[in-house]
């Protein structure tokens, strides 16, 4: 079977082609073990999926990782600036080694990814294939790009860097978005609750589970894993003696714990779920599948484990090198052959027990190569290994690997120096000791203190309502895990239920683990990495990133010696794996060339994200709220077209809002406004809360009269405007513009609370219909409808009434926002289609018609209406709007006075007036007024009014322009207009119809 | 910023469901300067510790109320009404 190459954007050449292939022939195959007790898989169950275009076959339970080892693919991807080729690495989703594009998703982890029948995988950042990368000349050309490099070279002359930017990210890539083959997930939110949230399904955390469960509280187990249990899943060798366990092998007491968390009535477990961040008070954010869980949780047990970290030597980078535990996962989880000849590189004595499953499983181990002058006292695996002939080296070191595509062999020497030798292999595996899962700890707030011993930071401080059980606390003893979980979730339960009998219990707990802990070999408590003065030209530290120890020598060379500044200066730790890797080597180098403490070194700063999750998820789904008004079907139903204004669907027109125009000025037009704000101020102070919070006067207005209200910030700029009117003497209704009812209802209570006022302010929107009849026949229309005396005597303008309208309830409201004889009527919304059809009926042998959003828009600029917030912006206030007839300053006080006062003294710089065309155009809104070429106004609103058949509208200009009959320039098209100011209204300036 | 709010109307929520009101400040009398006034809209003290603030619950009860916070630590230590 050979590996057909399929470059994904251009198709090879048949010459490319045939090279490609025979370079893959050269490629040795692995294959499957015999089955092992522990293997995920099931063999019986055959799964295809592609590979860049070729298929391969796997077993169901398969990572996308593990069935290409399988097939002899060792090479899954290239490095992110010299494109090396990259094969398996952690084998456990943390480091950026086996990132691929799976179904059109990039940056998808092929070690952790499980198979589905024809899944598509292509490979990233790498032309035309993975296995012959034409980029790969980069790997020679270090030269040209130093640590830092962007910040040095490529920026002059000043085209360069734009031009070397879309090389450099062409390049140097984590994967492509490609829109026309983009898969769609729908991830959504959900919010829950948890007593106890444990994080990390190993043995502390089902430790902490358990005994936190017992207590009766309930407790959320999140577990990344598909499976809980942890390390136990493939860790094979035999425990004796645990705290509550009978004795067995490891994936035998993952088997036990998990049925034990899975009988328990208390214990909810999210498995194959990545916890991403630690907030305030327990929140954690959880992605799980498709799905954001928001995770609230009374306290946190952190039992997040250690990562097994990999080793620096030259090329350490090759396919064939990679962790111990990702080759003990290989055989373990999948009963995938790592390699043939192995030799493993280790600083502690897990190495050891690594080697031992190596050859358990028929791998050759050629040597254990320790970094300590020996082993620890008493290691089983060690014996084991000298008794099957394995070659221990102690105190010696890998100078560096050896091999062009894949590894061939190591060249490993004495600590001391002296002693070299090359050993051939196809394996490396790597265990450079253990960094603690502690990002998480950092994020709620705990500190770390970096154990010189161990080698590893260890938590100092605990936030309060947090715990911390396990590998993360820098021991790695099973049965002190075991302990420390159940102390945990003992103390975290306490906390949340204060139940009585804890006490003793967590006494003897705590006695036991200091009892065991006594006892143990210093190799438990850690595994101090053993620094081999790592040197040669590609010694990688930041695997992510491409950062070599020579990188970090040289940032350090150039004076970045603090690690925060080395970090962003080199990007090391800013990679896809956020440090997982290499934040411990990283410091270390930092402490080794400072000549300082690994402590005073210090370390990053965790952030969220800890782990990689896709933007979407962050995003959620699109939630966007519509309203609907009760009249919205007869709208439709009249062909209107609709527009979004806010969280409202209005209608815009009816078909020619020119026409509709005329039916209001001439016959009776209907306009739907019930997405006008309503609120109703009661109480006994309501008259001095309107007061406070308008320009005008309120307590004085008399029962059944309306006024023009206007709202002002207190430095005096317009929040917003509407109608006031007084239903009776403890009763006014008040309506604010339609997106913004339930800020003025907040401003209205915020100043009631603010001053103790009584009055109650009550939302009342959605209660009201509410429909706006105006024109000449208005009266005519609604008379054949209602009780109430509509006559020009008894009904005047700005006057309000509360009768029937076919024999509903309404309010009557007198006003004239488009300039003719109308009422605007509120009526229970549940009326409102039965009123509007009503009104429809009665109106029809008057010429009624339905005018909608732009009609009106047009009408009240015929009147020179302001619309707060299209005419008004941020910085306006009532003078400079020509609204100063609403600001009355005869009143002590009221919100915005003072700044208004301030601003009439200063003098105003601009104004709103209006202009009309003078030559016919028409201009845009938001066209600037110009003086020669230079811009000193705006155009806010311009229409073609119907009624002057001229162009007219509102603007901003110079207050010294601002007289009527001032000629100014509009730029209409590109081109400056003769129009002409008019401060008074273009259509009925004395406001005779409006009073008809 | 996620962390919960005790309404003292609804109880311990998420502070999304609240809107942040800016720490309490003193209007001046009507009758102050110009200067004063000023320096009422546009000046704060932006305090590193326990500032006294207003909040309103708009996702709930849409009271506002009090909350004393310790601007360094984002701890709450009392809410209370005006």
């Amino acid at each position: 079977m050979d590996i057909a190459v399929v470059g994904v954007q251009i198709p090879p050449t048949p010459l490319l082609q045939r090279w490609a292939t025979e370079v893959m022939a050269n490629n040795k195959r692995m294959q499957r073990l015999e089955i092992q007790p522990t293997e995920l898989i099931d063999r019986n169950q055959s799964v295809g999926f592609q590979f860049d275009g070729q298929t391969f076959t796997a077993h169901q339970g398969d990572t996308v990782a593990s069935a290409l080892h399988a097939a002899g693919v060792s090479i899954l991807s290239r490095g992110f600036k010299y494109h090396r080729p990259r094969g398996l690495l952690c084998g456990a989703g943390r480091c950026p080694n086996c990132l691929v594009n799976v179904d059109g998703v990039p940056n998808v982890r092929a070690c952790t990814q499980q198979v589905s029948e024809g899944m598509k995988v292509r490979h990233q950042n790498a032309w035309p294939s993975v296995n012959v990368d034409f980029l790969s000349v980069l790997d020679r050309m270090q030269w040209l790009m130093p640590v830092g490099f962007y910040y040095k070279a490529l920026h002059r002359p000043k085209f360069l860097w734009r031009l070397a930017q879309r090389v450099i990210r062409r390049v140097g890539g984590l994967g492509t978005i490609d829109i026309h083959d983009n898969p769609v997930t729908a991830y959504h939110h959900r919010y829950h609750h948890a007593d106890v949230a444990v994080v990390g399904g190993g043995p502390a955390g089902l430790a902490a589970a358990l005994a936190a469960s017992e207590q009766g509280v309930r407790v959320t187990l999140v577990d990344d894993q598909p499976d809980v249990g942890g390390h136990l899943r493939f860790n094979s060798g035999q425990h004796h003696s645990l705290p509550g366990l009978e004795n067995g092998s490891g994936p035998d007491l993952a088997l036990v714990l998990a049925g034990r968390v899975k009988e328990s009535p208390h214990i909810e477990v999210l498995s194959g779920a990545t916890v991403f961040a630690h907030y305030q008070d327990n929140l954690l954010t959880i992605l799980h599948g498709n799905e954001l869980v928001k995770l609230r949780a009374k306290t946190v047990v952190l039992a997040t484990g250690a990562y097994e970290i990999p080793i620096q030597f030259e090329n350490n980078d090759l396919p064939g090198i990679m962790l111990a535990s990702a080759a003990q996962r290989l055989i373990h989880h999948y009963g995938v052959n790592p390699g043939n000849i192995a030799v493993v590189v280790t600083v502690n004595d897990q190495g050891y027990r690594a080697a031992v499953d190596l050859l358990n499983a028929g791998v050759e181990v050629a040597a254990v190569v320790d970094a300590r002058p020996s082993y620890s006292q008493g290691l089983d695996a060690a014996e084991t290994l000298i008794s099957r002939g394995v070659t221990l080296l102690a105190g010696h070191a890998v100078a560096r690997a050896m091999g062009k595509r894949a590894l061939t062999a190591v060249a490993v020497a004495a600590m001391s120096g002296g002693n070299n030798r090359r050993i051939a292999c196809d394996l490396v595996c790597m265990s450079g000791g253990f960094q603690p899962a502690n990002a998480l700890l950092q994020l709620a707030g705990g500190s770390l203190n970096y154990d010189e011993e161990s080698g590893e930071g260890i938590p100092r401080a605990l936030p309060d309502g947090v715990f911390v059980a396990g590998e993360v606390t820098g021991i790695h003893d099973l049965a002190s895990s075991l302990l420390q979980g159940r102390i945990a979730g003992l103390e975290a339960a306490t906390l949340v239920a204060e139940p009585a009998t804890t006490a003793q219990l967590l006494t003897d707990l705590n006695q036991k683990l200091s009892q065991r802990k006594s006892g143990l070999p210093g190799e438990a408590i850690g595994s101090r990495a053993a620094w081999a003065a790592p040197e040669g030209k590609k010694t990688f530290v930041c695997f992510c990133e491409d950062v070599t120890v020579k990188d970090i020598a040289q940032a350090i060379e150039e004076g970045f010696d603090d690690i925060q500044i080395l970090k962003r200066y080199s990007t090391a730790t800013m990679g896809p794996c956020q440090g997982k890797m290499c934040l411990k080597a990283l410091a270390g180098l930092c402490a080794q060339r400072t000549g300082r403490s690994v402590n005073d070194t210090g370390g990053t700063t965790a952030r969220p994200p800890i782990q990689p999750i896709p933007m979407a998820a962050l995003a959620g789904p699109s939630h966007m709220p519509v309203k609907h008004t009760p009249m919205d079907r007869n709208h439709r139903a009249l062909g209107a077209s609709m527009v979004e204004l806010g969280p409202w669907q209005r209608a815009h027109n009816y078909g020619s809002p020119l026409e509709e125009c005329l039916a209001v000025r001439q016959r009776v037009g209907i306009i739907d406004v019930t997405t006008l704000g309503k609120l109703e101020v009661t109480g006994r102070d309501a008259g001095a809360l309107l007061d406070k919070v308008y320009t005008h006067h309120f307590s004085t207005l008399r029962v059944g009269r309306i006024r023009y209200g206007l709202l002002c910030t207190d430095n005096s700029t317009i929040m917003d405007d509407g109608t006031v009117t007084r239903l009776s003497e403890d009763r006014y209704f008040v309506t604010t513009t339609s997106g913004n009812v339930d800020l003025i209802e907040e401003w209205f209570n915020w100043w009631k609370a603010g001053t103790g006022f009584c009055a109650h302010v009550t939302n009342v929107t959605s209660g009201y219909a509410a429909m706006n009849v105006a024109g000449p026949r208005a009266r005519e229309t609604l008379g054949k409808l209602t009780d109430v005396d509509l006559s020009e005597q008894s009904f005047r303008y700005m006057r309000s009434a509360q009768g029937t309208v076919a024999g509903v309830p309404a309010i009557f409201l007198r006003i004239g926002f488009v300039g003719e004889t109308g009422w605007e009527i509120h009526v229970p919304a549940e009326y409102g289609q039965y009123i509007w059809e009503s009104i429809m009926e009665a109106g029809n042998e008057f010429g009624i018609a339905p005018f909608g959003l732009e009609a009106q828009r047009i009408l009240r600029l015929e009147k020179k209406h302001v619309i707060v917030g299209q005419d008004t912006d941020a910085v306006s206030n009532p003078l400079d709007s020509d609204m100063d007839w609403v600001v009355r300053f005869d009143k002590e006080d009221f919100i915005g006075r003072a700044g208004l006062k301030l601003a009439s003294e200063r003098g105003l710089r601009n104004k709103l007036v209006g202009f009309v065309m003078l030559n016919g155009q028409v201009p845009e809104d938001g066209v600037p007024i110009v003086s020669g070429s230079k811009p000193i106004g705006k155009v806010t609103s311009a229409r073609f009014s119907p009624t002057l058949k001229k162009g007219v509208g509102l603007a901003w200009i110079p207050a010294d322009l601002a007289q009527d009959g001032t000629q100014i320039s509009v730029l209409v098209g590109g081109k400056p207009q003769a129009a002409q100011v008019t401060l008074q209204p273009f259509y009925d300036p004395e406001g005779e119809r409006l009073r008809q | 910023m996620a962390f919960l709010l005790n309404c003292p109307n609804c109880g311990a929520r998420n502070v999304h469901e609240f809107r942040f009101g800016g720490e309490v400040t003193s209007r001046p009398s009507p009758t102050a300067t110009g200067v004063e006034w000023t320096s009422f809209f546009y000046n704060r003290r932006n305090l590193a510790g326990v500032q006294r603030e207003w909040w309103n619950h708009r996702y709930g009860c849409r009271k506002w109320f009090f909350a004393l916070r310790d601007t360094v630590s984002n701890q709450v230590q009392e809410t209370f009404w005006p």
